[in-house]
């Protein structure tokens, strides 16, 4: 490095791959989202149900290992938190309400504003493509579903195994469980990001994308209801997009109803075709940018 | 010498509309201004030149690399400016600045670091810790500016740098441009409606209009251009004088100054006549100095050649925001 007579110093280093700059927009993102006191008492409101389920489980080992008689009243007092997997698809699934509210309010934040505000000018006119943008964001929203949803039930799943007598032999046994939450995660993980950059784009301010998010995730389902009960056709279900990633959750966990199983690959479907939509909704509305 | 730019037939369509028409041109290292009137295609030149807009037709080089396949690598050597803020709320100054030379491909304690020397170069370090949407206009501008230079691109693309900011502002922000763009081996394309900026900063210029080039080169070239205009002065009873010389086919401008014009002979008449028509008219010539043109009236002129119908008024023509 030399320093010029104005002040300015000069700068010459190999740069690094254009990949680093999908973590560099993923950490920035969610940065600018950790820093609003909104989503921190929105994630107080999350982890209630991971620590209610986490005393849960710690209060069951405990009388177990204390009340050794009293086994199966215990274990029949606390069936909905028996280490299975139901115990943590139907926290993951219980995490969806306040999942979709978080990332309704930071959506404005993670993608709105670098539409609205000129930050997507800033972004892409660095050393990096559309995509490893696309990526970057897709990562913000996919880590807050994972901070919400996956990584409490990693956490519970360890516990319960720590908590059993024989650990090793729990997590040996179980081992497909963890394989089922990170997947069912991975899944809500995918969709959602993908739904949330679509939108995102188009309504940019919170209010918009606050009712748009209402319209598919509490104002389609009691309408696929609905349509379901006037047509006696469970393939309406299908309109509650929230339905199609809990029956692909359920598939995940080996807990598909037989009832349901017969609209799992439907569901599949539709779950895919929302997330290609999406990427078509988006990729245009990004490519459009005016950058001058 | 690798060229900085070059532009080889490049056309660009929207749909129908066709933004750039048939673009060529070559530029070595230096400062280069853009200028043009609102729709003249400024902005897909730039975004053509960036690596985000694949033109229609044509070949695009720029500091050596083929545009539409290596922008990314493009990108990592060039700095853009944008005229809108391109802020991201929330972030601090320093981290707004870190954040660009990331993304420019610097580790993040190198652009941490990179980001305080910039930003004390421009004179913002009292405001790094500052959350961005607080900075005034000047502020924010210098900032951007920061954010361009943290990588210390090779080319720095800057879209109306002073716009918005006061007399002061301005003045500092062209020093500073000036002193960036008199560093050996970088260039920088300043794209602006105040030509006076372009005249005090840069050494080319390129004129579009409604997506053609109807001016490049150095400034002087183009200034240089215009061989009958002169500066007239006399001392005595001009009215028959001017009169005179509007017969022989001369424009006369009338300057504030008493008994002095500006006039545009025809190319055909030699300097001779009008000292020729003075004597016949009874007045003396006190000086005929060729007019050294103004890069303002130089575009005016050349917008008008391109329209020789369309007469361009001075006072609309840099109104373009």
């Amino acid at each position: 490095m030399s320093t010029l007579s104005s002040g300015y110093r000069e700068f010459s280093e190999a740069p690094r791959s254009a990949w680093w700059g999908c973590w560099t927009i993923a950490r920035a993102s969610l940065g600018l989202v950790f820093r609003r006191k909104l989503f921190w008492i929105l994630f107080a409101f999350a982890s209630l149900a991971f620590l209610f389920l986490f005393a849960v489980i710690y209060f069951r080992a405990t009388l177990l290992a204390n009340m050794p008689d009293a086994a199966p009243f215990v274990e029949r007092l606390f069936e909905r938190a028996s280490g299975n997997g139901e115990t943590y698809r139907d926290f993951m699934v219980g995490q969806e309400v306040i999942t979709v509210i978080i990332l309704a309010f930071a959506g404005s934040i993670l993608v709105g504003r670098d539409h609205q505000q000129g930050g997507m000018i800033f972004f892409l006119s660095r050393r990096i493509h559309l995509f490893h943008y696309l990526v970057g964001k897709l990562l913000a929203v996919g880590g807050l579903v994972l901070l919400v949803t996956t990584l409490p039930a990693l956490v519970l799943y360890i516990q319960f195994g720590y908590l059993t007598e024989d650990t090793l032999g729990y997590f040996k046994e179980n081992w497909r469980i963890a394989v089922a939450i990170v997947s069912f995660g991975s899944v809500m993980a995918v969709v959602l990001s993908l739904v949330l950059l679509a939108t995102g784009s188009w309504m940019q301010k919170s209010v918009p994308l606050v009712l748009s998010w209402i319209c598919i995730f509490l104002i389609m389902p009691p309408i696929a209801g609905f349509l379901r009960h006037i047509y006696d056709d469970r393939r309406w279900l299908l309109l509650n997009l929230w339905w199609d990633i809990r029956l692909i959750g359920q598939w995940c966990f080996g807990t598909v109803r037989e009832r349901h199983a017969e609209i799992l690959p439907y569901a599949s479907i539709v779950v895919i075709a929302v997330c290609v939509v999406s990427l078509l909704v988006a990729i245009p509305k990004i490519r459009a940018v005016k950058v001058a | 010498m690798e060229s900085l730019i070059h532009l080889e037939g490049v056309t660009h369509h929207y749909g129908s509309f066709c933004a750039l028409r048939d673009v060529t041109l070559g530029f070595e290292a230096g400062a280069i201004g853009l200028v043009g009137q609102n729709g003249a295609g400024k902005t897909t030149m730039m975004q053509i030149i960036l690596g985000l807009l694949r033109p229609s037709r044509g070949k695009v080089r720029v500091l050596g690399f083929d545009v539409p396949q290596r922008g990314v690598e493009l990108r990592g050597r060039v700095g853009y400016m944008p005229e809108r803020d391109a802020l991201i709320p929330g972030l601090k100054g320093v981290e707004y600045v870190a954040l660009a030379g990331e993304l420019c491909g610097m580790r993040r304690q190198q652009a941490k670091r990179r980001a305080h020397e910039t930003l004390s170069y421009l004179e913002l370090e009292d405001a790094r810790y500052r959350n961005i949407e607080t900075y005034s206009v000047g502020m924010k501008q210098r900032l951007k500016l920061a954010a361009t230079l943290v990588h210390d691109p090779d080319l720095l693309l800057l879209d109306e740098p002073t716009a918005g900011l006061d007399p002061d502002g301005r003045a500092a922000m062209l020093d500073l441009l000036s002193a960036i763009a008199g560093r050996p081996l970088k260039s920088l394309i300043l794209s602006t409606h105040l030509l006076g900026d372009i005249e005090r900063v840069c050494r080319h210029t390129i004129i579009l209009d409604q997506g053609r080039v109807v001016g490049q080169g150095s400034i002087d070239e183009l200034r240089d251009t215009r061989p009958s205009c002169y500066q007239l002065r006399w001392q005595g009873d001009g009215r028959e004088f001017l009169n005179l010389l509007r017969e022989l086919g001369a424009t006369v401008d009338v300057l504030p100054r008493p008994n002095r014009v500006r006039l545009h002979l025809p190319e055909h008449v030699p300097t001779r006549e009008v000292f020729a028509i003075a004597l016949q008219a009874g007045v003396l010539v006190t000086g005929l100095e060729p007019e050294q043109e103004n890069l303002e009236s130089a575009y005016h002129r050349l917008i008008s050649a391109a329209h020789p119908v369309l007469t361009v008024r001075p006072e609309t023509a840099g109104a373009e925001s």
